[in-house]
C-alpha cells in the first residue's frame, strides 16, 4: 500500500541529486529491493510509471534489481536466508545479522550530458 | 560547406547507495535519542485490527496507575473511539490517518505537538491495525511490540515475517479464548522465534489482567536498559 509514497520520495531524491550534478537528463534509475524490504517490485514499477509522468525524470528508465536476503553468522559467514528462517545452515545458530535484502535502496542513477561539438 | 554540428552525448552514472527511507530513519533516530535522554521509553504497538491493542493499553494504564506516568498516541483510519477509551486513563491524542494504513513521522510529530511537554516514563504509540506497512516505518520507538491474538491463528508469524523480524516483544493476547480456538501459544512463539530469536514473549488476557504484571515488568526492564549499550 505504501509503495506510491516511497516512489514519490525516490523521485524527489533523484531529482535533487541530479540537480546537484548539473541537472542533465536522467536516463536510468537503478534500485535494489530485497525480500524483507516491505515493498513489492511490481507495485513499485507501476507507481513509478504513474508518478514519473510530466516530471523532469520523465525520460528515465527504472531498473529494479531484486536482491536475495542474506544474513551473516559470526562463526560461518554469510548465507542466503530461505523462507525467512533465520538459522545458519552451517551451525544452526539462530542469532544472525541481516546484511542484505531488507531495504529498498537507491543504487545509482545515470544522466546524459549533451554538448555541441563540431565534426 | 557548413560544418556539421552533432550533439555529443556522454552519460555519467552516480552511485547513491542509500535507503529510500534514509531521511525518515535519521529523523526517527533523532526522536529516539531525545526520548532516551529524557528517560522516556517509546513503544510502537502493531497488530492486525482487533487484536486488542487498545485493551492492552487500558490494562497497562490501570496497572501503572499511580506508579508510572504514560502518554498515548493512538492511530486509526477514522473516529476517535480509541482516544475516548484511553483519555480517562492517560494523556491521549488520537491520530486519524484518513486512508493511510500506517503511521508516519509527520503524524507522530503532530500528535506530540498536541500532547505538549512529555512528562512521562512511557510513550505508547498504537499503530493502525495492519501487520504489513507499519513494519516498514520507524517511528522513533525503542521497542516495537507485536500483538497476536489467539483468534488469529498460531501460523501468523511466518506469513508476516517483516513485522515479527523487526519487533522486540511478542504479546499473545486474548488467552481467555484458548479453550475455544485451535491456537497453540508454544507453536506461535516457536514460529516467531524462528524469524526473530531475540523476541521477548508474554501471553496476556487484558480483560482478566492475566499476564499484565509480567508485561509491565518487561516494559520496566526495557526502560531500564534505555541508556545501556546494546549489541548491534
Amino acid at each position: 500500500m505504501h509503495e506510491a509514497s516511497l516512489v514519490r520520495s525516490l523521485l524527489n531524491q533523484v531529482t535533487d541529486l541530479a540537480r546537484q550534478h548539473g541537472g542533465g537528463s536522467v536516463t536510468e534509475i537503478r534500485v535494489e529491493i530485497g525480500p524483507l524490504a516491505g515493498v513489492e517490485p511490481l507495485l513499485v514499477r507501476s507507481a513509478f510509471e504513474q508518478l514519473v509522468c510530466g516530471t523532469e525524470l520523465d525520460d528515465a528508465t527504472l531498473v529494479i534489481d531484486e536482491v536475495p536476503l542474506v544474513a551473516r553468522c559470526e562463526t560461518c559467514g554469510e548465507f542466503a536466508v530461505d523462507g525467512f528462517r533465520f538459522r545458519c545452515p552451517g551451525c544452526d545458530a539462530s542469532r544472525v545479522t541481516v546484511v542484505r535484502g531488507d531495504e529498498f535502496r537507491i543504487a545509482s542513477f545515470t544522466f546524459a550530458e549533451t554538448a555541441e561539438n563540431p565534426i | 560547406m557548413t560544418p556539421v554540428v552533432a550533439p555529443v552525448v556522454t552519460s555519467q552514472t552516480v552511485a547513491v547507495n542509500r535507503d529510500v527511507q534514509s531521511a525518515a530513519r535519521a529523523a526517527a533516530a533523532r526522536l529516539r535519542a531525545e526520548w532516551a535522554s529524557r528517560g522516556i521509553l517509546a513503544v510502537n504497538l502493531i497488530s492486525s485490527p482487533g487484536a486488542g491493542k487498545t485493551s492492552l493499553l487500558e490494562a497497562t494504564a490501570c496497572h501503572f496507575a499511580g506508579k508510572r506516568k504514560i502518554a498515548i498516541l493512538v492511530g486509526d483510519l477514522a473516529t476517535d473511539r480509541d482516544a475516548q477509551r484511553l483519555a480517562p486513563l492517560a494523556p491521549t491524542v488520537q491520530l486519524t490517518t484518513g486512508g493511510a494504513c500506517h503511521l508516519e513521522l509527520p503524524l507522530i510529530q503532530r500528535g506530540l505537538d498536541q500532547l505538549g511537554t512529555l512528562d512521562c516514563e512511557f510513550l505508547f504509540i498504537e499503530n493502525v491495525g495492519n501487520l504489513v506497512c507499519p513494519a516498514s516505518h520507524d517511528l522513533g520507538e525503542h521497542v516495537r511490540v507485536i500483538l497476536l491474538s489467539t483468534t488469529e491463528g498460531d501460523d501468523k508469524p511466518a506469513k508476516y515475517p517483516k513485522a515479527f523480524r523487526t519487533s522486540q516483544i511478542l504479546v499473545v493476547s486474548k488467552t481467555d479464548l484458548l479453550p475455544y480456538v485451535p491456537f497453540s501459544v508454544e507453536a506461535a512463539i516457536a514460529d516467531a522465534h524462528s524469524i526473530q530469536p531475540d523476541l521477548d514473549c508474554v501471553a496476556v488476557c487484558s480483560r482478566s489482567g492475566d499476564g499484565i504484571a509480567e508485561w509491565c515488568e518487561l516494559l520496566d526492564w526495557h526502560r531500564a536498559a534505555l541508556n545501556s549499550p546494546k549489541p548491534a
